[in-house]
């Protein structure tokens, strides 16, 4: 395709005064400055030639970058205004830092040709910047940052959604990810990047206000630059976040001060570390074998694929793009993960609960509790009864209890006494019940203390007087509560050593169901018999 | 008769007990043990004739002691919660099973089957035998015949070899599958491992079995025999 418009232009020249004579194209301003110089508040004008050497099909529009307010005249004849040149007592109005002007047809032959400017730079005298005069159709002057602004505000809005997204996931999932709130805070921060970054194209900004968008743009490129590793070393949990983190604040403090007001290389540099340290982790997970490390990794690399053939501006979008849909990736990933740990949650729930339904229906339990059931039965009807009546309440409250995660530990002490008193029918033995300390508003896994209980049954033998004890004892601290549960009593030679068996595992994943990893559980022979101690921590 | 009951729930002990002690009636004496050791310990001490056996004591797998037990001289039956052991129980040798709960009539089926001669139809897989401290299982189709060789047995293997069991050849007759027949009140012998009946002069009969040994027919079991053996 060959160029809509050709042309070639001049360094600018600059004389301070005002005179309207300065406008002509004839005018001789070989003696002009090429610097503005120190203009203060005053009236300056500047002058450059352009050589139009291919005339656009449509309209001819000119784009001036340069700070200040100025009106402009094309080879004498006044096009326009930015903004409005200070005057005798009126002030200078600021123009935007960057003005488009259409060039009438009659004036826009192919040939050589002047602007003028006359101008004013009130606001930030101190501030040189270059004035840049540019021409191009006037249709596409208009048109092209409307493509611009469409894609990128078209991004800007996919990251406006995730972060909402996100931010709402964070805040009504029962486990609070920081990783999932980081992701919304990058998310929301690429966003306003976008949208700081093409606002310029909407909204009129007044020279005044240039720096502050810049300023803007570098702070959240900053926090994007420290944000999206911490993401990545949390996520793939790398081991020495902190000193990479510390390193990477003092890197991008050091490009801060280093190109400080070099806002567009700062802003490389902030990214080209946030990149370097984002592919330290990276590459470490990819070491580590770690789910999705190498999707990232092409992610990241693509990178320098995009830099090789795209502007600047756009490479950095991109690429940033890149980086955040590996993040989205992960996140899926992990939300997978998640996913899958809370199914088996739920399976593990419900094993649980017919693990306990089945303590009283396994054949052991109920075979033997049905023959001396018989055998009362038939010798002495009367404790037969009552023994019925025994094994009832026991079911009662086995069912009562069978579906909660949770229950009352008045519950479960009213359960473990039943199971005595049906024990006592089939062994014969007195067992006594001794509770200490005991807080009626405290919580408890179900038959987690009758587990217990059913052990030292089973593996108990009375004491020589034919005593059989168990006592429980609850105690609190700071930071966690704790039930004791010993058995008074002989403890059973045993011809394998005893490990707890199935019990314990029952115990343990009651446990883990309602209190995670804060917890502790052991169970070991001493002194007087069987001692058990269930530790709950609370912070 | 000398009855041991292993069993730790005190009340079905006391059950089995009173049902022994009325089927047996004089004569019997019956203990309880309530734990694997103790009846371990009471078996090495004491004489017994029948043991009454829990498969699940004080959570200890009662399996674990039945090999040595089955190798006994005694008898065992089973008494047990876990019906779906039963068929491994009698894979071992044990003279019944009888699941809980239960009541005196199936017990005392139980223990008539002490007194019958007729073979089991249960699957008995394997014989136990003691052998140098441990117990040493041999599947049935190994055996060739047994000899009864006072209050034990010599089972004579198909690979030559010959083990001492402490039972004797009624109580293994008792076990062992239909198959086995008692040819003589010294010999037992698989009958699908004869070949013809040989009739020597004298009216001797002898059994030739597939390792060409010959084994004698007792006279009183030779009409029976002979309508089994081809």
């Amino acid at each position: 395709m060959t160029p809509d418009i050709r042309f070639k232009d001049y360094p600018l020249v600059y004389k301070m005064g005002d005179d309207p004579a300065w406008a002509k194209k004839e005018f001789n301003d070989t003696d002009w400055l090429a610097e503005r110089g120190d203009t203060d508040d005053h009236i300056f004008w500047a002058r450059a030639k352009l050589d139009l050497l291919k005339k656009p099909e449509g309209q001819l529009g000119m784009k001036i970058e340069g700070f200040g307010a100025f009106d402009v005249y094309w080879d004498g004849k006044y096009i326009g205004s930015n903004g409005r040149v200070i005057g005798e007592n009126k002030p200078e109005l600021p123009g935007s830092a960057t003005s488009y002007f259409s060039v009438p047809d009659s004036l826009a032959q192919t040939g050589s040709h002047l602007v003028a400017l006359r101008a004013s730079q009130a606001h930030l005298p101190q501030v040189h910047r270059i004035i840049n005069v540019g021409l191009s159709s006037y249709e596409s002057l208009l048109r092209q940052p409307l493509i611009t602004t469409a894609f990128m505000n078209l991004m800007a809005g996919a990251f406006l959604i995730a972060a909402i997204y996100y931010l709402f996931l964070y805040i009504n999932s029962r486990v609070k990810q920081a990783t999932v709130l980081i992701f919304a805070i990058i998310c929301l921060l690429f966003f306003s990047l976008l949208i700081l970054e093409y606002i310029k194209y909407y909204v009129r900004i007044p020279y005044t206000r240039f720096f502050l968008r810049l300023e803007l743009i570098g702070w959240i490129t900053f926090v994007l630059a420290m944000l999206v590793p911490l993401y990545f070393s949390i996520q793939f949990k790398f081991k020495w976040k902190k000193t990479l983190m510390a390193l990477l604040f003092v890197s991008l403090v050091s490009i801060y001060i280093y190109y400080y007001r070099h806002y567009d290389t700062t802003a490389i540099y902030y990214s080209l570390a946030m990149w370097g340290f984002s592919l330290v982790i990276v590459f470490t997970a990819v070491y580590q074998k770690q789910k999705g490390a190498v999707i990232v990794l092409i992610g990241l690399l693509l990178r320098v694929l995009i830099n090789q053939y795209l502007f600047y501006d756009f490479s950095l979008f991109i690429s940033f793009c890149l980086i955040v849909l590996c993040m989205l990736y992960l996140h899926s990933i992990q939300m997978k993960v998640i996913e899958e740990e809370y199914q088996s949650s739920l399976l593990l729930s419900s094993k649980l609960q017919l693990e306990l339904i089945k303590k009283n229906i396994q054949p052991h339990f109920i075979k033997n509790t049905l023959t001396s059931l018989i055998d009362w039965v038939e010798e002495s009807p009367k404790e037969g009864v009552a023994f019925i009546q025994a094994l009832a309440d026991e079911f009662d409250i086995v069912n009562n209890i069978s579906e909660q995660a949770l229950i009352p530990i008045q519950q479960e002490i009213a359960l473990c006494k039943k199971h005595l008193s049906v024990m006592q029918f089939r062994k014969e033995i007195h067992y006594e019940w001794e509770e200490s300390g005991i807080d009626e508003n405290e919580l408890i896994p179900p038959a987690v203390l009758h587990t217990i209980l059913e052990n030292g049954v089973t593996h108990s033998s009375p004491l020589a007087d034919g005593s059989l004890k168990f006592k429980l004892s609850f105690s609190s601290g700071v930071d966690y509560k704790q039930y004791t549960f010993e058995t008074f009593a002989n403890n059973r030679v045993k011809i394998k050593p005893r490990d707890g068996g199935n019990g314990f595992i029952y115990i343990k994943a009651r446990l883990t169901e309602s209190y995670g990893d804060q917890w502790e559980f052991q169970s070991n022979e001493n002194d007087q018999g069987w001692i058990s101690v269930i530790k709950i921590y609370t912070k | 008769m000398r009855v041991l009951i292993i069993e730790d729930e005190a009340r079905i002990a006391k059950r089995l007990q009173r049902m022994a002690a009325s089927f047996f009636e004089q004569s019997s004496v019956i203990s309880i043990c309530d734990s694997v050791q103790k009846g371990l310990a009471y078996v090495e001490d004491h004489e017994i004739d029948l043991l009454l056996l829990d498969l699940n004591l004080n959570g200890e797998n009662g399996f674990d002691i039945l090999e040595a037990m089955v190798s006994e001289s005694f008898h065992t039956i089973i008494v047990s919660a876990y019906t779906d052991k039963a068929i491994m129980a009698f894979a071992y040798g044990v003279l019944d099973f009888v699941p809980k709960p239960f009541d005196e009539h199936r017990l005392n089926q139980a223990f008539k089957r002490i007194k019958s001669n007729s073979n089991r139809t249960e699957p008995l897989k394997f014989l136990a035998v003691k052998k140098a401290g441990n117990v040493k299982l041999i599947p049935i189709e190994d055996l060739l015949y047994i000899k009864g060789a006072g209050i034990y047995s010599e089972l004579h293997l198909r690979n030559g070899n010959q083990e001492l069991h402490d039972k004797s050849l009624e109580t293994l007759a008792q076990l062992l599958p239909t198959s086995f027949e008692r040819i003589h009140k010294s010999y037992l012998v698989s009958l699908a491992l004869a070949e013809k009946i040989i009739i020597q002069p004298g009216s001797k009969y002898q059994l030739l079995i597939k390792n060409g040994e010959l084994l004698p027919i007792g006279r009183a079991k030779y009409k029976a025999l002979k309508h089994k053996v081809i």
